[in-house]
This record gives structure tokens, sequence and C-alpha cells, in this order.
């Protein structure tokens, strides 16, 4: 991790992973709403879906195009 | 027939514990760390199936099912938490083990922080907290078993033992990876067929169906609180946090140190992702949160629903296919509780025996007292849980994890921060564990919040106060933990 906050790229990939988890605590307020998505899935699984993925995403990214020790 | 089946499945499992005895190479390294040679598809078995127990089958399922759907957020938590540990301490921990020949994560605390009474502190910590859980797991096939058989749980829980003693003595570490992923094949295989084949045959809808049946019958299990108030914001947030502390559970991060390469950090968390958070944690979360409570609503005690996947199954299902249910869930027991008592033995001999009492032993030595302390661990686990049952419930959830989180202040400064100092780590890990220790006592020390939060919170502050306030590490230390890691990983 020492050498992730060493660059730009390190850091702009450490915010979005913090953005993320500040994101899934955030939408927890809209959890009493009962909504399904697609007809089946509830708010919880599709947030942490999309949490996953942001997180798959900016780790492809950082991890095969930056990381030093790649 | 079902006596015969199970026992072919031990067969099997026995068959390779004595292959990996015998292509071993008999030293240390390669019965703890299986020679430093797992390669990324065999550690994604590995480390999903280590940490996918019998509780994905029972506790987690019966959870959802009694509370709604947020209780996943404890699962985002720890995809998150896995991907962590691989992505930002593991290339560390693996280099700097592997330049040091260390074998075990509390040897290389021990040697970071030049100090071996925190060494003795984290082996003796580590063990209290995990001897317990390796014990649920094969009670919890005896539960199975006496519901599939008639016979008594103490059967299936003999049975459990002696394949995983077996296993543990005979493969090490090598083997045991290797047979995780047979085992969690054979546990996918049993979740995921069990689920199609419930939907298909009761819900010709679909999942739209059962959420569409919940709709009208119970909605609260679509939405948060959840149909019994419990998940608040607060402790949907506090449950992610749980979660993400999954870095610091000991028999995972050990996992770290068995790596080939530094290749493998870079492809380890797209498996995570992809396979663990996509896929297969989705299994037990719509089997839990959707189809049982569409298919047998009405289940209100926890027991109940804890088992309520194996009721299912057994009650509507073929027989044969609730023998296959069931191997899935003695792989699932197996594949966990065989990393944890390997890691346990690890404590011991190399930690605790040869590191502390007899720094001179031979490997052959080492590898001797590992055989005969996890015996010693799997009786003691075996005993405790069948003394107290109920309170190893509570054991899992409120003090291993909380237990597990305490020496992660001093994993994740030792690997990354320099300043990080010993008097801070003994420091901030005994304030974190007597903490747990009187709040568990004395409840209201908690402030209602999960017992990791506050604990966790004192032993952090702690570490970095004490760290500040004492004398920084050796150059040598300095030098060896950081400069020479950072080279080693830096080159090719």
């Amino acid at each position: 991790m020492r050498e992730i906050i060493r660059h730009t790229p390190g850091k702009i990939f450490l915010g979005i992973l913090f953005l993320s988890i500040a994101g899934m605590l955030f939408v927890t307020r809209y959890f009493p709403h009962k909504v399904v998505v697609f007809g089946w899935m509830t708010l919880p699984l599709v947030s942490g879906l999309v949490f996953v993925f942001v997180w798959l995403v900016a780790y492809l990214i950082y991890f095969f195009k930056f990381w030093p020790y790649k | 027939m079902v006596v015969l089946i199970l026992a072919l499945f031990g067969l099997a499992i026995l068959v390779m514990a004595s292959y990996g005895y015998k292509i071993s190479a008999k030293t240390a390294e390669d019965y703890m760390l299986a020679g430093r040679t797992i390669g990324v598809v065999v550690m994604f078995f590995f480390i999903l199936f280590a940490v996918s127990s019998s509780w994905t089958f029972y506790g987690y399922p019966g959870y959802l099912y009694l509370h709604g759907p947020t209780y996943i957020y404890f699962i985002w938590g720890s995809v998150a938490g896995f991907a962590a540990l691989y992505m930002f301490l593991g290339p560390r921990l693996w280099a700097v083990a592997r330049l040091n020949r260390y074998l075990s994560p509390v040897e290389v605390l021990a040697e970071r922080y030049e100090s071996p009474l925190l060494r003795l502190i984290l082996s003796l910590m580590l063990l209290a907290f995990i001897v317990p859980y390796v014990g649920i797991q094969p009670l919890g096939v005896g539960l199975g078993f006496q519901a599939l058989t008639g016979l008594p749980v103490i059967v299936g829980a003999i049975y459990t033992v002696a394949l995983l003693v077996i296993l543990v003595i005979l493969g090490g570490m090598r083997i045991v990876a290797w047979v995780n992923i047979f085992l969690g094949i054979v546990y996918a295989t049993a979740l995921l067929g069990s689920l199609i084949w419930v939907v298909q045959k009761f819900l010709p809808g679909g999942l739209p169906e059962a959420a569409q049946t919940l709709m009208q019958t119970n909605p609260e299990l679509l939405s948060a609180p959840g149909p019994l108030g419990r998940f608040t914001p607060a402790i949907i947030g506090g449950t992610m946090v749980v979660g993400l502390l999954a870095f610091s559970w000991p028999h995972i991060v050990i996992g770290v140190m068995t790596a080939r390469d530094k290749v493998l950090f870079k492809w380890f968390p797209l498996l995570i992702f992809i396979f663990g958070g996509i896929f297969f944690y989705t299994l037990p979360f719509i089997w839990g949160s959707l189809v049982a409570p569409a298919v047998m609503p009405g289940v209100t005690g926890k027991e109940a629903a804890d088992s309520i996947i194996q009721t299912i199954i057994t009650k509507f299902l073929p027989n044969w296919f609730s023998v296959y249910v069931l191997m899935g869930v003695i792989a699932a027991a197996v594949s966990t509780a065989a990393v944890q008592l390997l890691t346990s033995s690890i404590l011991v001999s190399r930690d605790l025996v040869q590191g502390i009492f007899k720094p001179d032993a031979s490997d052959r030595q080492i590898i001797r007292w590992a055989r005969f302390s996890l015996i010693g661990v799997v009786l003691l686990s075996l005993g405790v849980s069948i003394w107290n049952p109920m309170a190893m419930a509570l054991y899992l959830t409120d003090v291993t994890i909380p237990g597990f989180a305490q020496w992660g202040p001093a994993l994740v400064g030792g690997l990354l921060w320099k300043r990080g100092t010993r008097q801070g780590a003994i420091v901030g890990t005994l304030a974190g564990l007597v903490y747990l220790i009187a709040g568990l006592i004395y409840k209201p020390l908690f402030f209602d919040l999960h017992p990791i939060m506050p604990t966790i919170i004192v032993n952090l502050v702690l570490y970095v106060i004490v760290s500040f306030l004492t004398p920084p590490p050796s150059e040598e230390v300095q030098a060896k933990f950081f400069d020479e890691v950072e080279e080693f990983l830096a080159a090719g």
C-alpha cells in the first residue's frame, strides 16, 4: 500500500475505494423502501453489486496499468 | 446407502491426503506453507472455501430468513476486506516472509517489532479465539448427519474430526489447499443445484415470483430494518465494518504466505470480486432472503431458521440429493476447519514451542509438534463445543471475529508504517483484548455497538499514540521490513 499512495493514480484508486464505502453507508437510508429491481433484486443486493463492480473496475485499471509491482 | 456414500466420500479425501504425504518434501516450510508454491487458481479455491464454512449453509441464510436482506452488508464488507488483504498487505507480507524464511505471520510481527513477548501474546490470543471456531464445524455436520440419518450428533462430528485430523496430519498446507478445490466444487454445486431445483419445482415464475410472494405476504423481508426491526442504518454500517475487518482472520492471512510469486497478488482480487462477490455469495443470499421464505414461510425460531435450507431440501427433494447436499456441508466444514486447524498447529509449534521455548528445534521436531498439537486442538475444540453449544454460536459472532480483529492494527502498522513500535503494538493489542473481555462480561461497556467497534478504536488509537511516544524501530528493522521488501517487489 505504501507504493500505492506514492503516486497520483494510486491516490485516485484509493479515493475511489474510500468513496464507494462511504456511498454504501449513505444509501442505507433508502433501504426502508420496498423496491425490487428486475423484479427480484432487493436494494441491499443491488447496492452491493454496484459496490463490487466499482472495486472491480478500479482494481483492473490500477493493478493492470499503474501498479508499480506489476 | 447414506453411510456407504459418505464412507466413499471420506475415502476420496483420505486418498488425496495420502498422496499429499507421499509427494511432500517433509520440511517445515513444505508442511506449513506448501513450500510457498500455491498459484492463483488453487489459492482462490483455498481461500474462498477456507472462508466459506458450514455457516454459509446454516447461519447466513437462516439470519437472512429472519431479518431480511440487509445482513448481506457483512458479505460486501468481507469481499472488500479479503481483496484489500491481497491488494494492500499481501505483497509485503509475502515478500518479507519469503526473503527471511518466516513460516508464520505472528513470527513476522515478532521479528518486525523485535518482541518475543508480542509473539507470545498474539499466539495465545489467536489460539484462544480460533479453537472454539474449529469445534463448531464438526458439530454443524453432526446436526446435518442426525437430520438425514437419525444417528446421534456425535457420530457425524467424529466422522468429520477423523477426516480433518488425517487430512491435516498427512497432507499439511499443500494438500489442504488442493483438497479445497474438490471440496469447494462439491459444496458450490450442492448449493447451486439445490437452489435451481427448488426454484424450478416451486416457483415457475422464477425469482420474481418469490419476490412477488414476499411482497404480498411479508414485505418487511424485502427491506430494512427487517421483520424484527434490527437493521437500522447504524447497525447496517457496523455490519459492513465488521466484514471489512475480515482481512485480519489469521487462517486467511497465513494463506498469503503460501503464494508462489507476486503475480498472484495482481490476479487474485479479480477472482474474489467476480466469483466470490458477484457469484458464490449471492447463492446463499438468494436462498435465505427470497426462496426459503417464499417456499416455506412461518419459521420463527433461530435454530429452525438456521436449518431452513436443509429442511426444504430434505422435505421436497429426493433422498439421494439430500445426501449430496450433506456431502457439500461436510465439504464446507472440512475445508474451513482444516485451514484453521493447520493455522492453530503452526501457532503452537512455530511460534510457541520453537519461538519461545525451544529455539533450536529442528524441522522434524517442529512438524512433529505441529501434528501433536493439532490433535490436541481438535479434541479441545470439540470438547468445548459439545460442552456448551449454545454459547458457541454467540462466541463466533461476538467473540471470535472481534478477537481476530485485535491483531489488525499491529499487523497493518507492522507492514505499512515504519514508525509503529513494539510498545505501541503490545499496549494497543492488550488494551483491545482486555476491553473486549471486560465488555463481554459487562455489556454496557460496548455502548450498544458491536464488540468490534469500540475495542478496535481503542486498540488503534493506543497503538498510534504509544508508537509516537516511544523510540522508533531500529534502522536494521526498517531496512529489513521496508527497504529490502520494496527493492524485492520492484525487481522483475
